[in-house]
């Protein structure tokens, strides 16, 4: 956009990190968007199970399955903020019933892959059954939520949100079929507070060529981190694509990109049903992990909010900023046990705090602080076009005075911000 | 018919604990155009206020309370704490975002929910906290005609309908509450015919917040219980009331909060008790579908 001046400047290698330094969060974003950090990161965290085992084998360190096991929980919690991330962040919509989508997907790989109802279909069919089930809840409230103004998708989705998690907590006795008899208990689908147990792993491989045996704990790793990665290649390439400057149109200014043509209704229907479905995904590779799907964390308004600081700590609208939030609140929870009963608390205040001195968060490409003048509309400003006087041409006095002798016009040597 | 009629009762006065929590929710809508998803939970901390007061007149007995004035300590400290807490809320959390982009202030305001949510439940008490409304109001079931209600469920109908038409008053007979209707028309237009907008936003909220206060108070002194974790549904299904009578609209809150109150009465009496929420909520769904602007409300233009 206008920071295209900005790419004219050849820069010193000196410079470049301190232009780095100044070019603000949405330059850092930048920055570590970029395939040369991104690709040796995820090498980088393929590998980390290993070197942890590596330690294990050889000091009296023990605690390589503990920490894989962490940094699982960290992968899966960036995966949801990367999906959050495209419906807060790219499509600027308020979904507070986002955990349900997760609750939803583990909960349907759980009846297709346990004792429940007696089904244990192959993982190409549960990846499909799962998408196409949360695909389904969520055109079931996007199309009728998204035709509203944002406060009251905000509040659908929420009740939305409650809804499911009662639906999930009844369904073990569903009072439409109370006549039926499948069973001694009769028919029970969720299983109501115990949730489904049993739910079966994926059937992958448990040793690998060069590598030997893949512990259970390590695959899952890889597979979150696996399932990061996709996300994240898609979502970079969908951003600089047709689709992806819609959103952010309708994002910055939804009357303006109405205006232009934009499909609103499509476009934020489509954000919305995509995170959807990369929750689903979540949730069924996390029933698997732990053979089990529970209504409680799966279904819980904190879950959602904890994801919502994720992203908004790490800046809406940026992917390197989810994975540093999601790791920021997945870590330590787990080193802090004894304060675990703070965790909310502590979420809270940091939520309100991020929101209130620093809006944009770590890396945020999208500001969406308070304007200082009085204005009827209120829209969000990109960070991005803002361009720092250190980025433009400097002129000398010479070509300034050859200017203005062509173009009458007084020009200044910009030290001034635009 | 006379489990029709008990269930219609039983609805009003549910309704009308609904309806006062609702006007919170409208009035800062109709003032701020924003969601204030804490407001919920301003009424759980008003329910605990006033739980704790009870509490230590009843047991304690650190001097021979009557009943009436403890009840009426636990008013005063419900109203007053729930409605500095509610100024407080938008010192802290909502006036620097004022004129930020609109998701701003909503997240906070899910921040701050959370925020009072476990505040209470580490600070005050995980468990369910008993409030001894037997030593501080009359138990007895009032009987009319075939219909049973205990008296704090009437206490409870007649002082939020009073509170109501109080309110209404404010509202539209003084000039204080044309000074908030003209806040919420146009906040601009309002600073530019000299209203002081910071201080209309600041009553606006100790006003919502005191109700939702009152609330607690009557829900302790109704159900003899109270836990962290009431405001929220309780506060989901007030807004759900505030927008069946069209957001923003002060009498369309009242008629929500009863007509939502019955109706998910009548839905738990004759269709399902287990899936009465999701009813109460595919409800809101329909409404916002069909009618998004409520039953009062003006039609919403639409102000990206």
């Amino acid at each position: 956009m206008s920071a295209q001046p900005a790419k004219a400047v050849v820069a010193e290698p000196t410079d470049s990190l301190r232009q780095l330094w100044h070019s603000g969060p949405a330059g850092w974003n930048r920055a570590l968007t970029r395939a040369r950090v991104l690709l040796p990161f995820f090498l980088a965290a393929l590998a980390v199970p290993l070197v942890l085992q590596y330690v294990e084998d050889n000091s009296s360190w023990i605690g390589a399955q503990y920490w894989t096991l962490i940094l699982a929980t960290c992968a899966m919690y960036a995966c949801l903020a990367v999906a959050l991330n495209l419906v807060v962040g790219y499509a600027g919509l308020l979904n507070l019933g986002f955990i349900a989508f997760f609750g939803i997907g583990s909960y349907a790989y759980a009846l297709v892959a346990s004792d429940q109802i007696h089904q244990h279909y192959p993982l190409w069919a549960a990846v499909l059954v799962v998408s196409i089930v949360t695909l389904a809840f969520a055109l079931l409230v996007g199309v009728p939520a998204l035709r509203l103004r944002g406060d009251y998708l905000a509040i659908v989705t929420l009740a939305f949100g409650l809804i499911m998690r009662d639906v999930v907590l009844e369904l073990d006795r569903p009072p439409v079929l109370a006549g039926h008899q499948f069973g001694p208990d009769g028919l029970n689908i969720t299983g109501g507070t115990n949730g489904i147990h049993q739910v079966q792993p994926f059937n992958l491989p448990t040793s690998l060529p060069l590598l030997g045996p893949v512990p259970h704990y390590r695959m899952y790793y890889w597979i979150f981190v696996g399932f990061l990665a996709l996300c994240i290649y898609l979502m970079l390439r969908w951003r600089s694509t047709r689709t992806g400057r819609a959103w952010v149109a309708i994002r910055d200014d939804e009357l303006a990109a109405r205006a232009m043509g934009v499909n609103t209704f499509k476009y934020r229907l489509l954000a919305f049903a995509t995170s959807a479905v990369m929750a689903g995904i979540v949730g069924m590779i996390n029933a698997a992990q732990i053979f089990n799907a529970f209504p409680s964390p799966n279904f819980d308004v904190q879950t959602t909010v904890m994801v919502f600081i994720m992203v908004i700590l790490g800046g809406l609208g940026s992917i390197p900023g989810a994975i540093l939030g999601a790791i920021a609140f997945t870590v330590p929870p787990f080193l802090l046990q004894q304060f675990v009963f703070y965790k909310y608390l502590v979420i809270s205040i940091v939520l309100i705090a991020v929101m209130v001195f620093r809006p944009e968060g770590l890396l945020g490409t999208v500001s969406i602080r308070p304007r200082k003048t009085m204005g009827g509309t209120v829209e969000l400003l990109t960070a991005e076009s803002t361009i720092e006087a250190s980025e433009l041409p400097a002129v000398t006095d010479t070509e300034a005075a050859d200017l203005e002798a062509v173009s009458g016009a007084i020009v200044e040597d910009p030290e001034w911000k635009l | 018919m006379g489990t029709f009629l008990q269930q219609l009762v039983n609805g009003l006065e549910l309704g009308s604990l609904y309806a006062l929590i609702a006007l919170g929710y409208t009035l800062i809508y109709g003032i701020l155009e924003m969601l204030n998803f804490a407001h919920g939970d301003v009424f759980m901390v008003g329910a605990f206020l006033a739980a704790g007061v009870a509490a230590v007149l009843v047991h304690n007995e650190v001097a021979a309370v009557p009943a009436g004035l403890a009840v009426a300590f636990m008013i005063v400290v419900a109203m007053g704490g729930a409605g500095f807490l509610g100024v407080g809320i938008e010192r802290v959390a909502y006036r620097p975002l004022r004129n930020a982009n609109r998701l701003a202030p909503l997240i906070t305001a899910i921040g701050v929910s959370l925020f009072l949510e476990s505040a209470v439940q580490v600070w005050v008490s995980p468990a369910p906290v008993l409030v001894p409304s037997h030593a501080l109001v009359p138990q007895t079931l009032i009987h009319t005609g075939g219909i049973e209600t205990p008296f704090t469920g009437l206490l409870l109908f007649v002082v939020a309908v009073a509170l109501m038409i109080a309110l209404d008053a404010f509202v539209f007979r003084t000039r204080f509450g044309s000074a908030m209707r003209a806040t919420a028309q146009d906040r601009e237009a309002a600073t530019f015919m000299g209203i002081d907008v910071d201080r209309v936003i600041v009553v606006t909220f100790f006003l919502a917040s005191a109700l939702a206060g009152m609330g607690g108070v009557l829900f302790g002194l109704h159900y003899g219980i109270v836990d962290f974790f009431m405001g929220y549904l309780l506060g989901i299904k007030a807004f759900t009331a505030a927008v069946i009578g069209g957001i923003g609209n002060i009498r369309g809150a009242m008629v929500g909060g009863l007509l939502l109150g019955v109706l998910e009465s009548l839905i738990g009496g004759f269709i399902s008790t287990q899936f009465q929420d999701v009813f109460v909520f595919l409800g809101l769904i329909l409404v916002l579908l069909v009618r998004p602007q409520g039953l009062f409300g003006q039609p919403l233009t639409d102000r990206a």
